[in-house]
């Protein structure tokens, strides 16, 4: 799968994972933050976040600090999928 | 007879114009046999928790933000509650199917425990103080407001919220239509109360009050409630008589019975029986045509007393027989859940 296409299925993802009602992925800029400003998600969307990466790309995070470190933007987690994911 | 305690505000969400502005004389009929509440935009609640809630819990808030926003303060939160988020609930158990128990996400399991409505109530309006949640079944409403009146028995400056909530989930509309609580054949108001056959139409709602022992200013007052456990009708009958005669002043007499008459062939006798108590001055009305069988539709038809004993007028639809009552200054409320579990309030006029 092409990354922009990745791109735009994690967004689709995350609007459905986190029920971001009236958010569409045009809406989701590729290197705005996740937490805090731009989506302004927080702890609970991060716990539901691994358990999207681990159910739909088979990524198994443990280590809450590199979660920090994935879990940032739409690119850092596009990234990491692309190098770690088993389906 | 000195009241249980007193109705200052109320608030409902139901499949009714119910909540801002309220209509109850415009009519909204079932869908596939479905009462489903009628939802505001829910302005008052963050984008970000809203977006977490599921409908009991979004209802539940909802009905209650115009009174824990109000000027009162509220010392205890008090809802009542069957089944609470029960859509959450059985996403979250298809999850652990699903998913081999490995990883569950959070959101479903926080919205669908029963006491996540009074909590997130809790939580807005960072009141820390009482904060129950009555899990009973058809009777749910009822043992909430009697805690009510133990609580402002015991404390009788205080203010509650009290209120009841429950949804419509598609799993369990479909264990219970299974079980022939609802009907088969497609049922609207206009055949609910006389098709004959088993079962009701299922229905949704939320119904706030704020209560304390203040008469001034009250909008209408509970008298006293009773609940039973029992399939047996002269029981239920013998009680009702019972509890009129320990509730009435003499000459009082019952200006209208709210009776929770529900369609279902098998239930009908018990509120026969009631309505044959009643003097011909009486008026009946029903209401499960306007939110449907829910085992906390008590709470809508408390909602109801209170704006039919303010507006002192009954909408034509609600109607079963016309009495000639000179003033609506006494509600007898009876509700019954599948033939076993019977509910009697006593309202009045504030």
């Amino acid at each position: 799968m092409e990354t922009e296409e990745l791109k735009l299925q994690l967004k689709k993802q995350i609007i459905e994972f986190l029920n971001l009602i009236s958010v569409k992925p045009e809406d989701i800029k590729d290197d705005e933050p996740l937490f805090g400003e731009g989506l302004g998600l927080d702890s609970i969307d991060s716990i539901e976040l691994i358990v999207l990466l681990g159910r739909e790309y088979g990524i198994d995070i443990k280590d809450p600090k590199e979660g920090r470190k994935v879990l940032v933007d739409i690119n850092t987690m596009v990234a990491y999928i692309e190098q770690h994911r088993t389906k | 007879m000195r009241p249980l305690f007193y109705i200052h505000q109320s608030s409902c969400i139901s499949p009714q114009s119910s909540f801002e502005p309220v209509d109850i004389d415009q009519l909204f009929e079932p869908a596939d046999n479905k009462l489903m509440a009628r939802e505001p935009s829910y302005d008052g609640i963050p984008p970000g928790i809203l977006r977490r809630m599921g409908k009991a819990v979004r209802i539940g808030v909802g009905a209650a933000l115009p009174i824990i926003k109000g000027p009162a303060e509220i010392n205890g939160i008090i809802i009542g509650t069957a089944n609470g988020g029960m859509e959450d609930c059985i996403k979250f158990l298809n999850q652990i199917i699903q998913y081999e128990e490995g990883q569950l996400t959070p959101g479903n399991f926080v919205q669908s425990t029963p006491n996540g409505i009074a909590a997130q109530l809790g939580l807005i309006s960072k009141n820390r103080s009482y904060n129950i949640t009555h899990v009973h079944r058809g009777l749910s409403f009822e043992n909430a407001a009697i805690d009510a009146a133990m609580q402002l028995a015991d404390h009788q400056d205080n203010s509650y919220l009290l209120g009841a909530v429950d949804e419509i989930s598609a799993y369990n509309y479909n264990i219970d239509w299974l079980g022939d609580w609802f009907k088969d054949e497609n049922t609207g108001s206009g055949t609910l109360y006389n098709s004959g056959t088993k079962g009701s139409i299922a229905g949704e709602g939320a119904a706030m009050f704020l209560v304390n022992r203040q008469k001034e200013n009250a909008a209408a007052s509970i008298i006293a409630i009773k609940t039973l456990h029992t399939p047996d009708l002269n029981l239920v009958q013998q009680s009702l008589v019972n509890f009129l005669e320990q509730n009435l002043a003499e000459g009082e007499r019952i200006d209208l019975l709210l009776s929770g008459e529900n369609g279902d062939a098998r239930i009908d006798p018990y509120y026969h029986a009631c309505e044959t108590l009643m003097g011909e001055g009486t008026t009946i009305a029903r209401f499960k045509h306007l939110c449907g069988e829910f085992t906390t539709a008590s709470a809508i038809s408390c909602w109801l007393s209170c704006h039919i004993l303010q507006q002192q007028r009954i909408p034509e639809h609600m109607l079963k027989r016309k009495g000639n009552p000179n003033a609506l200054n006494r509600i007898l409320v009876y509700n019954n859940y599948r033939g076993e579990q019977h509910g009697f309030m006593l309202l009045g006029r504030a």
